[in-house]
């Protein structure tokens, strides 16, 4: 019985890398894996995540099976009578376990600085496409009109729907209105905190034309959850003329005709 | 015996979740409108006037109101109303998804925590808030293409669910259906007219004579022709109420007419100053209250005058009443400031239209005055051009003050334009 005990034990243990595994072969296939990849970037980051995620993967598979095995074969009830060893330790023991991570994370700490310093160092030289203002609940966003220039008369003000040409670097200029806030995209594999007082350049080249969100990362109130707003990637002669139409909207000097449904469409 | 307990304890707990997370919540029900009840109409304000509904009175409003609007699970929508049930429906109850698979209670899912069960305005979220929410129930809303004392349009309210309302709390609801946006927008409409509704039914028993005192002609002609149709006759003629907005001239020369519009704007007939300041800055008389907020103010002051005079035990009885009110059912007043006209911010929207109608007919509900009638609709555009042109003048009253702004700087490795600092909206 109480070998029985001690196998049960063993197993749950064992179940542990089994059910890991598991989970990750089939997140995929059930669709809670990452997000479709729109971005010229993306890849990188991507390969990043799966390498580590692979190193992790067989420590993690290993030690468990250890940890198994160890308990399988060492039950006390399996081995009545016999008297465990006792030792100090071993310093040559410590000393692997303690190089072999420490080095592992100094190649990892290397290897990766020049994915981070395309996403977040090496800006595209231009002037913002773009300028977006975190708020709570929602993205307002300015685009430089006609003379190229933000701050001017001649701004294109919009709230929550982002369009952007597809194909072509994008320099976002990121600020916040009120508290802390994060812009995150994740089809662009895009995360960038806003914080009130700084203006924090972002930028990415979308390599489909389609629909995605945008959502805030950083929990700044109770309505965190619904700061939702979409990105839209359109082609260059779609997205000039989307301007000139949203631009046209904004400088209305006439009522819009009711039937033409232009205030809730975009 | 430990194993027993071990036991009893593991049983326990799945059994107080259970009995803890899953009893039945008692149904949504619509709140009544205390501060009304407590505020008898200007016009009688001799000492022996009712100064409160009783209870009883109280019991008969909102009976009359569940039987004419139903509850907030299950609205009633007689077709006086001119509100469509099926949007109603789709807006109305609790969050779930029907038969279809379509998201229901979409007011639950995004507007109950700052405009309340009852549209009254006291969300939990709402005493956060500056400004506060919309209290639907006078039926007053600010940014319509509407003469200033109509109702707004159905597109007109469209309008402020898709902007949102810029510097307030009011968020954008741009990525919603439009199928979803009219169920909301005619859900804000249902709430309108029921504490229209509310409202109307309180003042008529105010203004009952005593002989008649409690009684109330429970018939359908009168609660619903009399009362219910001249309130939602105004909102289904919203629609012919819209302000005629002359063509801005073609070749209107723009420095001309803002050079024009400054001179409306400091001038007698508009006297934009006022309030806005002679800087444009918000700086003017900044000590007055909206509406909604002027309410409780007056029934503040007169609290504060029945403390410091003697007064009789039926009015002892109404302030100590009213303190409860006041404590529960209202929030603390907040005066409402005259809009900085260089932040570039405009809750209506940012249109040269937009700025015409707040022009043309203030705005309802706050202190801004209607120009309509003091200044001709041809000028109005000269003041809507000289406004406009506000958050980008560096060369006017502010210019000093905003030269060293204007620097370039290169904040967050960012080198800004150099205008940038016209708009800076944080």
């Amino acid at each position: 019985m109480k070998r029985l005990t001690g196998m049960f034990w063993a197993l749950v243990f064992l179940a542990v890398p089994v059910l890991g595994v598991a989970t990750f072969a089939v997140a995929p296939s059930i669709n809670v894996w990452l997000p479709s990849d729109v971005s010229a970037h993306g890849h990188e980051i991507d390969s990043l995540f799966y390498f580590i995620l692979a190193l992790t993967g067989v420590v993690f598979v290993a030690t468990e099976v250890m940890l198994f095995w160890f308990m399988w074969k060492y039950d006390a009830a399996a081995r009545q009578g016999e008297k465990a060893t006792y030792i100090q330790g071993s310093h040559t023991l410590e000393v692997v376990w303690t190089i072999i991570p420490a080095a592992t994370l100094l190649f990892l700490a290397i290897y990766q600085m020049n994915a981070w310093a395309n996403v977040k160092m090496r800006r595209p030289d231009m002037p913002p496409t773009v300028e977006v203002v975190a708020r709570q609940f929602e993205w307002r966003l300015r685009y430089p009109g006609r003379d190229g220039l933000l701050g001017t008369p001649d701004d294109l003000h919009i709230v929550n729907d982002l369009h952007l040409p597809v194909d072509e670097d994008v320099l976002v200029q990121l600020k916040s209105m009120d508290v802390l806030h994060s812009f995150f995209l994740p089809n662009l594999r895009i995360k960038q905190d806003a914080v009130p007082g700084m203006k924090i350049p972002v930028w990415f080249k979308g390599t489909e034309t389609g629909s995605w969100d945008i959502v805030c990362a950083e929990l700044c109130g109770w309505g965190h959850y619904k700061m939702k707003g979409r990105i839209t990637f359109v082609t260059r002669p779609e997205f000039d003329a989307w301007l000139e139409r949203k631009t046209a909207e904004q400088d209305a000097t006439q009522p819009v005709p009711e039937a033409s449904g232009e205030i809730v469409a975009n | 015996m430990s194993n027993h307990l071990r036991l009893a304890c593991v049983a326990l707990v799945p059994a107080l979740l259970v009995a803890g997370g899953c009893a039945p919540t008692p149904p949504a029900s619509f709140r009544l409108n205390m501060v009304e009840a407590t505020s008898p109409s200007a016009e009688k304000d001799s000492v022996s006037a009712q100064l409160a509904l009783t209870p009883v009175q109280q019991r008969q409003v909102a009976t009359i109101l569940t039987a004419m609007f139903g509850t907030p699970d299950e609205p009633v929508c007689l077709p006086e109303t001119g509100l469509d049930p099926a949007k109603l429906k789709l807006a109305a109850g609790p969050v779930r998804s029907d038969i279809v698979g379509r998201k229901n209670g979409l007011y639950r899912e995004h507007c109950v925590h700052c405009h309340g069960i009852t549209g009254d305005g006291l969300g939990p979220t709402a005493a956060f808030l500056n400004p506060y929410p919309r209290d639907y129930r006078p039926g007053v809303f600010k940014f319509k293409s509407t003469e200033r004392s109509s109702k707004p349009t159905h597109a007109d309210l469209v309008r402020v669910l898709h902007n949102g309302v810029a510097g307030s709390s009011m968020p954008s609801f741009a990525l919603l259906s439009p199928g979803e946006v009219d169920a909301i927008v005619e859900y804000v409409k249902y709430l309108s007219i029921r504490g229209e509704t509310e409202i109307a039914l309180m003042q008529y028993f105010f203004e009952l004579d005593d002989e008649d005192k409690g009684q109330l002609k429970e018939t359908r002609e009168f609660l619903v022709g009399e009362i219910l149709e001249p309130i939602a006759g105004k909102w289904a003629s919203a629609a012919e109420e819209l302000i005629e907005v002359p063509e801005m001239p073609a070749d209107i020369d723009l420095a001309a007419s803002i050079a024009k519009g400054r001179e409306l704007f400091h001038g007698d007939k508009a006297n934009c100053v006022k309030c806005h300041g002679v800087t444009a800055l918000g700086d003017g008389q900044a000590n007055d209250y909206d509406d909604w907020n002027k309410n409780i103010v007056k029934i503040e002051t007169k609290l504060a005058a029945l403390s410091a005079g003697d007064a009789d035990a039926e009015e002892r009885r109404w302030a100590s009443e009213f303190h409860e009110v006041l404590d529960g059912d209202a929030l603390k007043p907040r005066t409402i400031p005259p809009r900085n006209l260089r932040h570039g911010i405009y809750r209506g929207g940012r249109r040269p239209l937009d700025i015409y109608y707040r022009i043309h007919a203030g705005i309802n509900g706050a202190p801004m005055p209607a120009a309509k009638g003091t200044v001709a609709p041809e000028d109005i555009w000269h003041i809507v051009n000289y406004v406009r042109s506000l958050p980008y003048d560096f060369d006017g009253e502010l210019g000093a003050d905003r030269a060293v702004a204007a620097q370039p700087s290169t904040v967050g490795g960012l080198v800004a334009s150099k205008a940038t600092p016209a708009s800076e909206e944080n």
